[in-house]
């Protein structure tokens, strides 16, 4: 039986410097009030300053801490001396302060009077251990102490490192992990109490063994961080971006720290050792990012900006230039086995990736059973706080554990302890489509995931679709729900898409059958980027105006159909969620949505308008919103608003407040919990279901489109908007209004969707709309002709 | 003996009514290129054809050229004519006023190209092939090299060549093996193989500019180790303050072909031996430097196609118009003559208007396609200039090949019209089949064009370049939609201008997924896109037609036979495209499902 939980319904964070605010600013995003103290400032009118001013400053910071700024109410502020009775009513208290024993212990001294029994109190500290931080304790305190190792920033890193001391009580951390895990989102990883955990540890060591080797291999910056890229799954800031991240003053206190607090047999010691160069950037004030510069700078050429990376020998800066590596090439070229391909090169990237590589992996499989109970909980580690793709363990089975021990002999190293464990096995496997992992002990156990955690991977491995097509697939999620997943690139949606979700909705039929609800979700980072531009820019250059239209066409039937079916469909997006990708979700019963959702009618940005009736679901929303004032020209004018100004939400939270998501709509907090969340609102829906009642217009025509007309201008006038925003505004205007209409008129949905089309089809035959697309396309970003 | 007769009045209706280059040239700031004066400049052009170059084609197809201890002996004539042609500025017609050159637009070259083409294939390859290393020392050369060599070529006293094909390697130049190793004093030592080197030897010129790819010792295989150098025959020396030919180089004639056809050109067998060279352009870049002539040379052969059409047609007329044979089929139309001259037969006049329509509407469309050239340099809006560099790209490969295969074709459909009399030497006809082979294998073999074309051209940038055709195009069906009586042309075209929208998506999305179903559709595709274009060219040629018509023209048999010739071509030669729809969309499996031992 699980032990009991605590409750936690109000929390304080100790310590408002950039960590413990912004860990407050999180807590405020689960809805949770938060009190937090630092010490007094010197300002004696002011004594909380410190805190106060910690929370202006979340305010302002980007990316933002807070997923909405009324987050910033739920903060008490305080200080240390006049406001620890703020404490007494806490369920746990963070303790984010600096990273000195002494000062911890006579705050902890402090906490043990004014804390209420049974409270949680945790340290966020990186580097001291936890059997030192409850050195003098009561019993009762050692008991209610854990570490919880946030990373930065706390709303967007998703590791939390969870450590235990022996005296932990069990519901303590039970509690921890469960409020961790489903209130603040994060990927609650359990480490042992040794320095550094599990991410630093392995981290640190990683950056170590990458900068030897580069110096040793004789590479330039920009090759070393094109070799440690796309092919071993590492964010695309590369090594010495992250360097340059990081900033490179920190590193040697870092290091030295790290090494301090470890054996003099570890083998991080052997690898660590002084870069000349690093120390020179230090002293003439290249310390990364927040400096003149670090391994990479940018320089000013007249207007343009060129990046310029390092030189290992000389220290002078070169512009970056293209990388061209046969081992690096070869390995990009071929997918499947391009990190075995890179490793077995002869050529310098090759000598670098394993100079690299062969450390890290090392001490990842030595350091299973020492700082965590198994090599899942380092995978994971290094991919929620790296941001690596593949841990480590997940990137030696793509080479091969065989053909690694071979490596490690033929070179003079010693085969890792784990490497000779598994004798050639794979550390994962899939056994009866169940996950495993190799355990210490040489036998294969399952990968557990926490209960009320699905995933459509999981999914995968155990069953087969239900259909699929290049861009789509349908899966048995169980208990009679279907999932739609999109898998084309990017997600985009295309004629495949718009297919599928066809096939869904014969295969449901009336939800009476064996299937009774829809979820529309993905594993993958965003959700959805929008309609393919691609197709739309290629049939615009063949003249294909026709298969256009039907293309318009055929996505607002599907999107209709969708939005009447006879049971409920639920979108469940994450990450981006644009164009075509926000229509789908608003053509949706109901919504769940990640916590991380970015959401936005974003059409105007490429030329267009919203042409699969986002156009008609945010007016018939804003129509209907009791907020606004009555009558069609407020509503009119905050759709016309939106839409005009591309405003993409930066949280779910904020996505309500643009109308996006209905109030109704669900928020979840962690991303592996979504898809079970959506299932679940899917389920309740269910019963006794019946398609909503469509929206209806009364619309203001021609005579109201002066004033939005004029306000664009306006924005003309004042730079702030460009002279094709008037082109394509002035059509969007057309449709929010309602074409060729006045007030005495009823219009439908059907009537806007027509708008839409002819309005979207209108801008594509405009040299205006298709510098824009083209421009997106190439690079990224938009056009502002 | 076959005759040549300047299509001058073509020329004009396609330059001045169809296409107002005047205008354009106008706004280009060519201003020295006046109607008038491209008037004059196409009636001496044709003038000089007929009278010099022409009366030469057969004799030198009978003669051939000779190789006897390393010299190659043009036929009888060719350097008499070469130096008159020479003299009359015709060499440096586009070139460069400050090399001395006549500075014209380089639509004209395709105008002159074309009559020179028809008169004498042969005898073009000498002056095209100077052409060629004049562009090429032009994009890429030094200022130095550009002071050195430019001004002779202009001038024609030396000429030029491609030395690119090796006896392993032609369409695969990744395969080239000539190697240049530095002399230490910024020249190279060249040594290898060349075959198939056009005007390589020859007794025209004072000397040759030969243009080679070869490797440099530490070059990356393939075909980003290749650079391009300058080899002459003999080493340009100073005389007097003169650039003269000095000293012997190590490149000699080792022999020459025995051809098909174009047997007046000389084709060789270049051996290097230590050959002084000096690099042009970058080095191991010489395949981007090769690329940006390329357009201009494949231009160049697709013109030769329909030259040789132009030629073979006007023969074939007046063999029909005079042969009599039989009689027509409703009844005797010369009543007077023992038989009907054959062209009253339906079937004779299928061969003679195929070409004949074919020949008109690919000289609008190519110099359509050549106009661009002048756009894309002296523009000076940067779009402006991209829409022309896009469109040139996207089009020259269709012309090349159709052109060339067209053109092939439609010698044949000459020689048919003049039954046995058509498979005699003296008559003509079929040393204008044999010539034309050769334009659809060299400069890029047909096949080639159309994988350039579904592989590169469809996808750049987006397809970006087709836009540059499909949206004149589609804005011109939208505009004329309304004209009723034009709607005889206009909408079975519109509908073949479906298909070939079609066409692309298709190929678009099939070729991502899978890169033989667009290999397999090039062809057709190519094609399909070649008659779709000389569609569009005989619509605004019938739209300004039928308006000179309109307006009371007295030239209502010029006009009058535009537009016919429009319906010819839409509704006889145009729905081929059904054919090349329906192949395309069978997909790759036809082709690709034999096993190699299955054939």
């Amino acid at each position: 039986m699980a032990p009991a939980q605590r409750e936690i319904k109000k929390v304080a964070v100790i310590g408002a410097g950039v960590m413990g605010a912004a860990i407050a600013a999180h807590v405020t995003n689960a809805g949770i009030p938060v009190v937090l103290l630092d010490i007094v400032g010197k300002d004696p009118a002011d004594r909380t300053a410190i805190a106060s001013g910690a929370v202006a400053k979340l305010l302002k910071t980007e990316p933002a801490p807070f997923m909405s700024p009324r987050n910033a109410k739920l903060i008490t502020t305080g200080n240390l001396e006049d406001d620890l009775k703020l404490l007494a009513d806490c369920d746990w208290i963070v303790e984010a302060i600096i990273e000195n024993v002494k000062i911890k212990h006579d705050l902890y001294a402090k906490l043990e009077t004014v804390r209420k029994a049974g409270s949680i109190v945790t340290s966020n500290t990186s580097t001291i251990p936890l059997k030192n931080l409850i050195e003098g304790r009561s019993e009762a305190f050692q008991k209610d102490f854990a570490i919880t190792h946030f990373f930065n920033p706390p709303r967007y890193m998703r590791l939390l490192e969870l450590v235990s001391g022996k005296q932990t009580a069990p519901d303590v951390t039970q509690t921890l992990a469960r409020f961790c895990d489903v209130q603040l989102g994060k990927g609650v990883v359990r480490c042992h109490d040794t320095p550094g955990f599990i991410a630093n540890r392995i981290g640190m060591m990683w950056m170590q063994a990458g900068l030897n080797s580069a110096e040793d291999s004789g590479l330039a910056v920009e090759e070393a961080d094109a070799v440690a890229g796309k092919v071993m799954g590492f964010p695309s800031t590369g090594l010495f971006g992250l360097f340059d991240l990081v900033g490179i003053d920190l590193m040697p206190h870092v290091s030295s720290s790290m090494a301090g607090n470890l054996p003099k047999t570890d083998s991080y010691q052997t690898e660590l050792r002084e870069s000349p160069l690093i120390n020179k950037l230090i002293e003439t004030g290249y310390t990364g990012r927040k400096g003149k510069g670090g391994f990479y700078r940018m320089t000013k050429n007249g207007a343009a900006r060129l990046k310029e990376a390092v030189d290992f020998k000389t220290a002078e800066y070169h512009p970056v230039q293209p990388v061209s590596i046969a081992s690096l090439d070869a390995a990009l070229a071929d997918r499947k086995t391009g990190l075995k391909t890179l490793l077995s090169g002869t050529d310098k990237g090759a000598n670098f990736a394993w100079g690299m590589l062969a450390p890290t992996f090392a001490y990842s499989a030595d350091l299973v059973g020492e700082i965590a109970d198994t090599l899942v909980e380092v995978d994971e580690g290094m991919k929620l706080g790296y941001g690596w793709k593949f841990g480590p363990f997940e990137l030696m089975d793509q080479v091969g554990t065989a053909w690694l021990a071979d490596q490690y002999k033929a070179k003079g190293r010693a085969v890792p302890k784990l490497l000779e464990i598994a004798a050639g096995r794979s550390f994962y496997r899939v056994d009866g489509g169940q996950l495993q992992f190799l355990g210490l002990d040489g036998n294969y156990h399952d990968v557990k995931r926490a209960e009320g955690v699905l995933l459509l991977q999981d999914i995968k491995r155990k069953s087969q679709p239900l259909a699929k097509n290049g861009s789509a697939s349908l899966w048995d999620i169980g208990d009679g729900v279907v999932c739609l997943e999109f898998h084309s690139k990017a997600n985009s949606l295309d004629p495949d898409i718009m297919g599928m979700i066809g096939k869904a909705l014969a295969l449901i039929g009336d939800g009476k059958g064996a299937w009774k609800a829809l979820v529309i979700g993905n594993d993958a980072d965003n959700f959805s980027v929008g309609a393919n531009l691609g197709l739309v820019i290629f049939a615009i250059n063949v003249a294909l105006y026709d298969q256009l239209e039907e293309m318009i066409g055929t996505g607002q039937q599907i999107y209709k159909a969708l939005k009447y079916a006879p049971f409920p469909v639920v979108s469940a997006p994450a990450g981006r969620a644009l164009g075509g990708g926000c229509e789908i979700t608003m053509h949706s019963t109901a919504v769940q949505a990640y916590a991380e959702t970015y959401m936005g009618l974003v059409e105007v940005g490429v030329g267009v308008i919203p042409g699969w009736g986002g156009c008609k679901e945010l007016l018939g929303r804003q129509l209907e919103n009791p907020k606004l004032p009555k009558g069609p020209v407020p509503a009119v004018a905050t759709a016309f608003q939106t839409i005009s100004t591309a405003q993409v939400s930066k949280s779910a939270a904020q996505a309500k407040d643009l109308l996006y998501l209905r109030e109704s709509d669900g928020i979840t907090m962690n991303r592996d919990r979504l898809l079970a969340d959506a299932k679940a609102r899917a389920l309740s829906l269910v019963p006794g279901y019946a398609p909503p009642k469509p929206h209806e217009y009364k619309l203001p025509g021609p005579t109201g489109r002066t004033a939005l007309s004029m306000a664009v201008h306006d924005f003309v006038t004042a730079g702030k908007a460009t002279p094709y925003d008037v082109v394509v505004s002035d059509a969007l205007a057309v449709v929010l209004t309602g074409g060729d209409t006045d007030y005495t008129e009823l219009l439908t949905e059907d009537d806007i969707s027509t708008l839409e089309r002819k309005a979207f089809i209108g801008l594509c035959k405009q040299d205006g709309t298709i510098d824009r697309i083209e421009q997106m396309l190439n690079t990224g970003k938009p056009l502002r002709n | 003996m076959p005759t040549y007769t300047a299509p001058i009045d073509n020329f004009r209706f396609v330059l001045n009514d169809v296409l107002q280059v005047g205008d354009t040239f106008a706004k280009l700031g060519l201003t020295d290129a006046t109607p008038d004066l491209l008037d004059a400049v196409i009636e001496e052009a044709g003038k000089f054809c007929e009278n010099e170059i022409q009366p030469l084609n057969l004799s030198g197809d009978t003669e051939g050229c000779s190789f006897e201890n390393g010299v190659v002996r043009t036929p009888k004539g060719f350097k008499e004519a070469y130096d008159k042609f020479r003299e009359g500025g015709w060499v440096g017609l586009t070139a460069d006023p400050a090399y001395g050159g006549q500075g014209l637009p380089h639509t004209m070259s395709s105008v002159l190209d074309e009559m020179v083409s028809a008169s004498n294939t042969s005898f073009g390859m000498y002056p095209g092939l100077s052409a060629g290393a004049y562009r090429a020392i032009s994009l890429h050369g030094s200022q130095e090299q550009k002071n050195l060599y430019l001004p002779k070529l202009t001038d024609g006293i030396w000429s030029g060549t491609m030395c690119l094909t090796e006896p392993q390697c032609g369409t695969d130049l990744g395969l080239l093996r000539t190697k240049a190793v530095p002399a230490g004093d910024g020249s190279y030592k060249i040594s290898g193989t060349k075959i198939f080197i056009s005007a390589g030897e020859h007794d025209l010129t004072e000397n040759i500019i030969h243009l080679v790819l070869a490797r440099l010792p530490d070059a990356p295989a393939g075909i980003r180790g290749i650079s391009l150098f300058i080899v002459p025959k003999f080493l340009p020396k100073e005389e007097n303050g003169q650039v003269v030919a000095g000293a012997r180089n190590g490149i000699f004639c080792g022999s020459i072909e025995h051809k098909m056809g174009i047997k007046a050109s000389s084709t060789c067998v270049m051996n290097l031996d230590d050959a002084t060279g000096w690099l042009i352009g970058e080095r191991d870049k010489g395949m981007r430097a090769m690329f940006t002539m390329m357009n201009a040379a494949r231009l160049g052969v697709a013109i030769q196609g329909l030259g040789l059409a132009e030629v073979a047609y006007q023969n074939a007329l007046i063999y029909a118009k005079d042969r009599i044979q039989g009689r027509a089929l409703t009844g005797a139309q010369a009543k007077d003559k023992a038989a009907d001259p054959i062209i009253v037969h339906p079937d004779v006049r299928r061969n003679l208007l195929t070409v004949k329509s074919f020949v008109e509407g690919a000289r609008a469309l190519g110099l359509w396609v050549s106009l661009q050239l002048d756009i894309e340099e002296h523009a000076t809006d940067p779009k402006e200039r991209e829409a022309a560099n896009d469109l040139l790209a996207l089009m020259t490969p269709i012309v090349k090949s159709y052109f060339t295969d067209a053109g092939f074709e439609a010698a044949n459909s000459s020689m048919q019209v003049w039954g046995g009399h058509g498979y005699i030497h003296e008559n003509g006809a079929e040393q204008f089949v044999r010539d034309a082979r050769i334009t659809q294998i060299y400069e890029g073999a047909n096949g080639i064009q159309a994988l350039d074309l579904v592989g590169r051209k469809l996808p750049a940038n987006l397809g970006r370049s087709l836009r540059r055709f499909f949206h004149p195009v589609a804005k011109f069906i939208e505009d004329n939609k309304g004209d009723a009586e034009f709607g005889e042309l206009l909408l079975p075209y519109a509908k073949s201008f479906g298909k070939l929208q079609q066409a692309t998506g298709f190929i678009a999305q099939k070729g991502l997924v899978n890169p033989n179903e667009a290999g397999a559709a090039s062809s057709p595709y190519l094609r399909m896109f070649a008659l779709v274009a000389i569609g569009f060219m005989w619509l605004k040629m019938a739209k300004v037609a039928k308006a000179k018509l309109a307006e009371g023209s007295d030239r209502k048999d010029f006009y009058g036979s535009k537009v016919k010739t429009a319906r010819f071509f839409i509704t006889k030669t145009l729905p081929e495209t059904e054919t090349h729809f329906r192949t395309i969309m069978a997909g790759a499996k036809p082709l690709m499902d034999f096993e190699v031992d299955e054939f």
